[in-house]
């Protein structure tokens, strides 16, 4: 089809004689320094003319230059039609060009690639083994199901080739081909399989063979285990390094699956481990031993044990003997690996583990980072984390001698890519993910390892001042910094979690509740900000938004309430981002509350009181009109409030008491039962009752009471009413939500009587709630609800809801109390300890998928960068088993990401549809064996697209039929 | 296997890119860049491997340790010699060890190609790299380590031109020799 194209050009465009040589253009490139974007739009508009030449040599070399050009990132889609051209030429040397153009420029969306089936069928069985070889390099980046199905005969055919540089790139092209036509594999690894049980076959053949093997193996294990014993003397016998390393990688997939392969397999490993020179496949001896979970097993325990000790003895002197880092890298690599099941055996090696975590190199240094995090016990840990925040304190210390601690801070502006001296400096995302690392250490299955939560505290406070300027390295952060924010919510800023855990301890930690609160006192701190979070950082606004909370919520630990009032309505806080100073807000008046006590006792109160809540007053009214929303309603709220306060405190001239107002009425805003920490998910448990409408409009007829607002007020309500009545009095309970709110509220608290609060409903739950939140004097019934064991929030919010608040409102539940009760062991372990640490509270039992990690799991499956999808390999070898008996077309498993389903849907459609002209073919020749149908099959498949297109029951046969008449009626005339 | 096989000089200038699965440029050369960064900041002394850059690590499973195979590539090799940075991106299949053996192979390769292989050369013989290329890898998966037989491929395709185009590029006027100093060239 290319060809007859590329025959009835018509030379339209002729360039003048001269053009460039792929060598004039890499010269030229570099005569022009400076303005190379220029001289290259140049080049490309002549290989543009160029390309379309009709003397392939031209079109050729300027093939060439364009492909040399997409390498740098410019863009050549647009010669999709000219690369099949060249692909077709007679020459090898421009066949080759061609070819390369089609491997580095194709991409899933190329659609002139169906023009080329004719073609590449031709080349694959060219009697040139080079030209044959162009084809079957190239189609695992072409190609595509239905090239595939086209392509299938003539592939398959080129495995009996007489040459061994054919037969092993056939088998790695059918490996590829089955990616994304899962029908080829059937038909392809019975031969597969017959070119690797073949002693006499080329040993470069059965290497490329195992190689495919261990790409499908992992998939479908099972479907693998009867070749053990060829693989087996393959390993024994071959003497290839190369190929015994695939061995060992794929008898790992298949040992957990027969235990009898395990103990034949260990005396060989271990022959291996103890007797080769090649480091590669003493590493994968010892890996494989570990991931095929030969150390697992329960039986023969001394043998095991000494495999055990044989392996982290290689791995320990990989480390120490050799300076090699590569060696040292890959055996951190594999302790990681055991750590998981043999934390014993690894901790041992503590020692020189600990010396990697200062090694130069920082691959070195994040995998020892890992493997240290992974064997800490509550033995380990202060030394562990104390040596890591040493080793951020002094990093320049550690490499040069430079003695004052001072340069820490030029190092770290030094730092970017040219550094290539030893690494004396710490990159910012090192620094990051070692206070990463530090908080997962300490934090993990709920500080069940710490055991001195004050010396916690204190690393918490010195980790903020060690924290780089900027989180991560500029350069990452530019061109993607939305999304790694929104996909992970387990990289939230390092800065922002110091916080947090601070505030977790304060929240779960009674005992060192003071500690805390102090701690977040002194960061908080107008005086000591300068100094802990310079200029220029995002540092300080993500510690100070968690830490403001402790020191509202536990304010009555503060060591000054009027300094740290006075820090927190400085002035300069209005700069501060949104979301620090709506915690700000909330923190205020609750340290406000404190200070005044502390004044109440002296003789002088009243002025200070009044000059206190004048300086208060004041910071509200300049954030009055803050952009933010959140932050304008809640200054406002407070500023009303406090209004009154001050209007209290001025009409109560005569009295020597602090009015009411002041030493009551506000505190009351804001005690209530203590808050306990609740599980991530355990609001979304809440059971919302059937008839909670939330996504019910109030009033249907919304605009028409706007304009109706010059009208009387009568006659809105009277229109309301009728709305109610012909709309709302079908569905009788959720009726409520319709009605005005004055009316929903009356109703309710008809309705609120004993029994109903017995029956629980959860629409009357929520009701209350909602009453209750505009309702500061509910907080002693509140109390009691809360004893009765139903759900209600712990404290009043006020109208403005703290987004930190969320996470401790007191959420108990009948279930919660069973909840809390299956946490108890673990807590008690720890009883012996000074501190309790209160664990999440949460209802029921903990959904497991609706965690964060759960989803972080499913995250992971969706298709990324540069993957290759194997996933449909899994499926068809399942059908394989079914399709002899019927076809299945429901055996579809749900995929766990759209586009995926898209994908599957689509391979569905496309097997339903082969396997429906496969039944029809069977019809006709019953008992033909497998290579006869495959012959047949080309002719059938033919006819029977045909048909489908005849009775229009195939759109997509179709539609690539008009496309390529369209194709070339397109392109003819330009020629 | 292999996703993908890299080479950029000093500069970050690309002198081979392969990607064994399709990916549009723009997203191509942004991974080169990312990469770039990550090798140029490491030491000479540095191991060979390097953690994930940003574009591939988002895609979930940051941790390398995470065991179990997976389609997702997870490990990068890279080499530097002289001007010149070989990279080779891979699923956990591979040998890690094993990659920096095959880097070791493909450069040798190319010496025997070009005797005496620089940066000049590869730039004007870079079809004949890729031809060498396609001799050891495959869709992603290796089928040839042997130096001999490499070479006896690419030398079956295109006898001894590669060679000479190069040699005849290179001392008509540009001259070799002077490696170091060739890096910022296009």
């Amino acid at each position: 089809m290319a060809r007859s194209a590329s025959a009835s050009i018509v030379g339209s465009c002729s360039v003048g004689g001269f053009e460039k040589s792929l060598y004039d253009l890499i010269k030229g490139l570099r005569n022009h320094k400076g303005a190379e974007d220029e001289y290259i739009q140049n080049a490309l508009r002549e290989c543009k003319a160029e390309v379309k030449s009709q003397d392939m040599d031209k079109k050729a070399t300027a093939l060439l230059k364009l492909i040399y050009l997409e390498m740098f990132g410019y863009d050549m889609s647009w010669a999709a039609f000219n690369v099949l051209e060249v692909m077709s030429s007679a020459k090898y040397l421009q066949k080759r060009v061609g070819y390369l153009g089609a491997v580095q420029s194709f991409r899933p969306d190329t659609e002139v690639l169906m023009l080329a089936t004719n073609m590449l069928k031709k080349d694959i069985v060219s009697p040139n083994i080079p030209a044959l070889s162009l084809p079957l390099a190239t189609l695992p980046h072409i190609i595509t199901p239905s090239l595939s199905m086209s392509l299938l005969p003539d592939i398959l055919s080129r495995l009996s080739h007489s040459s061994p540089v054919v037969r092993k790139k056939t088998i790695v092209t059918l490996y590829r081909i089955s990616l994304v036509y899962p029908e080829a594999l059937k038909l392809a690894w019975p031969r597969i399989k017959d070119h690797l049980m073949d002693d006499q076959e080329d040993a470069s053949v059965t290497t490329a063979a195992i190689n495919v093997v261990c790409e499908l193996g992992w998939r479908r294990p099972h479907d693998f285990l009867p070749l053990a014993p060829r693989l087996f003397e393959l390993l024994v016998d071959s003497g290839n390094n190369w190929m015994a390393i695939k061995i060992i990688k794929l008898f790992a997939t298949l040992t957990p699956l027969e235990p009898r392969l395990t103990r034949k397999l260990l005396r060989p490993l271990t022959n291996i481990i103890q007797t080769t020179s090649a480091m590669s496949l003493l590493y994968e001896c010892i890996n494989g031993i570990i991931q095929g979970g030969i150390l697992d097993g329960e039986d023969n325990l001394q043998e095991r044990d000494e495999v055990a000790s044989l392996c982290v003895g290689k791995l320990r002197g990989m480390i120490v003997i050799d300076s090699d880092p590569n060696l040292k890298y890959v055996a951190l690599l594999a302790l990681n690996r055991i750590v998981t099941t043999h934390p014993s055996l690894v901790s041992v090696q503590q020692d020189v583990i600990m010396e990697c975590l200062d090694d130069a190199d920082i691959s070195i240094r994040l995998q020892a980072l890992e493997l240290a995090a992974g064997m800490v016990t509550s033995d380990t840990l202060q030394e562990v984390v104390n040596r890591l925040v040493e080793q951020l304190r002094f990093a320049p210390l550690s490499a040069s001698a430079d003695p004052s601690g001072v340069a820490d801070e030029d190092f770290e502006e030094k730092n970017g890519p040219a550094s290539t001296e030893t690494a004396k400096v710490l990159p910012n995302d090192y620094r990051t993910e070692v206070v990463h690392r530090i908080l997962d250490i300490c934090s993990q299955s709920n500080y069940s390892e710490v055991e001195d939560f004050e010396w916690y505290v204190n690393i918490l406070v010195q980790l903020v001042g060690l924290l780089p300027l900027a989180e991560m390295d500029d350069y990452w952060n530019a061109p993607q910094s939305g999304q790694s924010q929104e996909s992970s919510s387990v990289k939230t800023s390092a800065a922002f979690r110091i916080g947090s855990e601070i505030r977790n301890i304060a929240v779960r930690v009674k005992g060192v509740r003071m500690e805390a609160c102090r701690a977040a006192e002194s960061l908080l701190l107008i005086d000591n900000r300068p100094l802990l979070f310079p200029v220029g950082s995002s540092v300080g606004e993500d510690v100070l938004g968690p830490v403001s909370w402790v020191v509202g919520e536990y304010a009555e630990y503060l060591r000054s309430p009027s300094r740290t009032l006075q820090s927190l309505i400085d002035g300069g806080n209005v700069s501060l981002p949104a979301k620090t100073l709506q915690l700000f807000l909330q923190a205020i008046p609750k340290v406000f509350i404190q200070a005044n006590r502390d004044c109440e006792s002296r003789d002088s109160w009243k002025s200070e009181m009044s000059l206190l809540l004048a300086r208060v007053v004041e910071f509200l009214e300049s954030v009055a009109a803050h952009p933010d929303l959140d932050v304008q309603e809640r200054a406002i709220e407070f500023l009303e409030v406090l209004r009154l306060g001050a209007d209290a405190l001025r009409s109560d001239t005569e009295t020597s008491e602090v009015p009411f107002f002041l030493s009551s009425v506000i505190p009351s805003l804001f005690m209530g039962l203590e808050l306990k920490p609740v599980a991530l998910n355990a609001q979304k448990k809440v059971v919302l009752s059937a008839s909670l409408r939330l996504d019910e409009p109030f009033n249907d007829n919304l605009p028409g009471l706007f304009d109706r607002l010059d009208g009387s007020m009568s006659d809105i309500h009277s229109h309301g009413g009728l709305q109610d009545f012909y709309y709302v009095a079908a569905s009788s309970p959720p009726a409520l939500a319709n009605k005005p709110i004055h009316d929903l509220s009356a109703a309710s608290y008809l309705d609120n009587s004993y029994q109903n609060v017995l029956a629980g409903s959860g629409a009357q739950k929520a009701e209350r709630r909602e009453r209750y939140q505009n309702d500061p004097f509910y907080i002693a019934s509140l109390g009691g609800n809360n004893s009765s064991g139903t759900s209600t929030p712990g404290v009043p919010h006020e109208g403005g809801l703290d987004i930190d608040n969320i996470p401790i409102i007191d959420l108990k539940l009948e279930d919660g109390a069973k909840g809390l009760a299956s946490r108890e062991p673990e807590v008690r372990r720890h009883q012996s300890r000074r501190m309790e640490v209160a664990a999440d509270e949460t209802l029921g039992v903990e959904d497991l998928s609706s965690s964060p990690r759960g989803n972080a799991g499913a995250g992971s499956n969706r298709r990324g960068l540069l993957q290759v999808d194997s996933s449909t390999l899994e499926r068809s070898e399942y059908q394989q088993a079914q399709s002899q008996s019927q076809s299945q077309p429901g055996l579809i498993s749900v995929g766990d990401d759209g586009d995926r389903e898209m994908k599957e849907a689509m391979q569905n459609v496309e097997q339903v549809r082969l396997r429906m002209q496969r039944a029809s073919e069977r019809i006709g020749l019953e008992g033909t064996p497998a290579e006869g149908e495959l012959v047949k099959k080309k002719k059938k498949s033919k006819k029977a697209a045909k048909a489908t297109v005849l009775d229009g029951g195939e759109p997509e046969d179709k539609e690539k039929k008009k496309r390529r008449k369209k194709r070339t009626s397109e392109h003819e005339p330009q020629r | 296997m292999i996703n993908a096989v890299l080479v950029f000089n000093n500069n970050g200038q690309p002198r081979l890119t392969k990607f064994y699965t399709q990916l549009d440029t723009q997203t191509q050369q942004s991974l080169i860049a990312q990469i770039y960064h990550l090798v140029a900041q490491r030491p000479a002394s540095a191991c060979n491997f390097l953690p994930l850059p940003p574009l591939l690590s988002q895609q979930g499973s940051s941790s390398s340790s995470s065991a179990g195979p997976s389609d997702a590539p997870t490990q990068i090799t890279y080499r530097t010699y002289a001007t010149l940075s070989f990279i080779m991106i891979s699923t956990s299949t591979e040998s890690p060890l094993a990659l920096i053996d095959l880097i070791q192979v493909f450069v040798e390769s190319l010496d025997r190609m070009f005797e005496n292989v620089c940066e000049l050369d590869l730039i004007f013989g870079y079809e004949t790299m890729h031809a060498v290329l396609s001799e050891m890898i495959v869709g992603g998966v290796v089928v040839e380590t042997n130096t001999e037989k490499i070479i006896a491929g690419v030398r079956s395709q295109e006898g001894t031109t590669g060679k000479r185009r190069a040699v005849q590029a290179a001392s008509t006027s540009l001259g070799r020799g002077a490696l170091p100093g060739l890096g910022a060239w296009r």
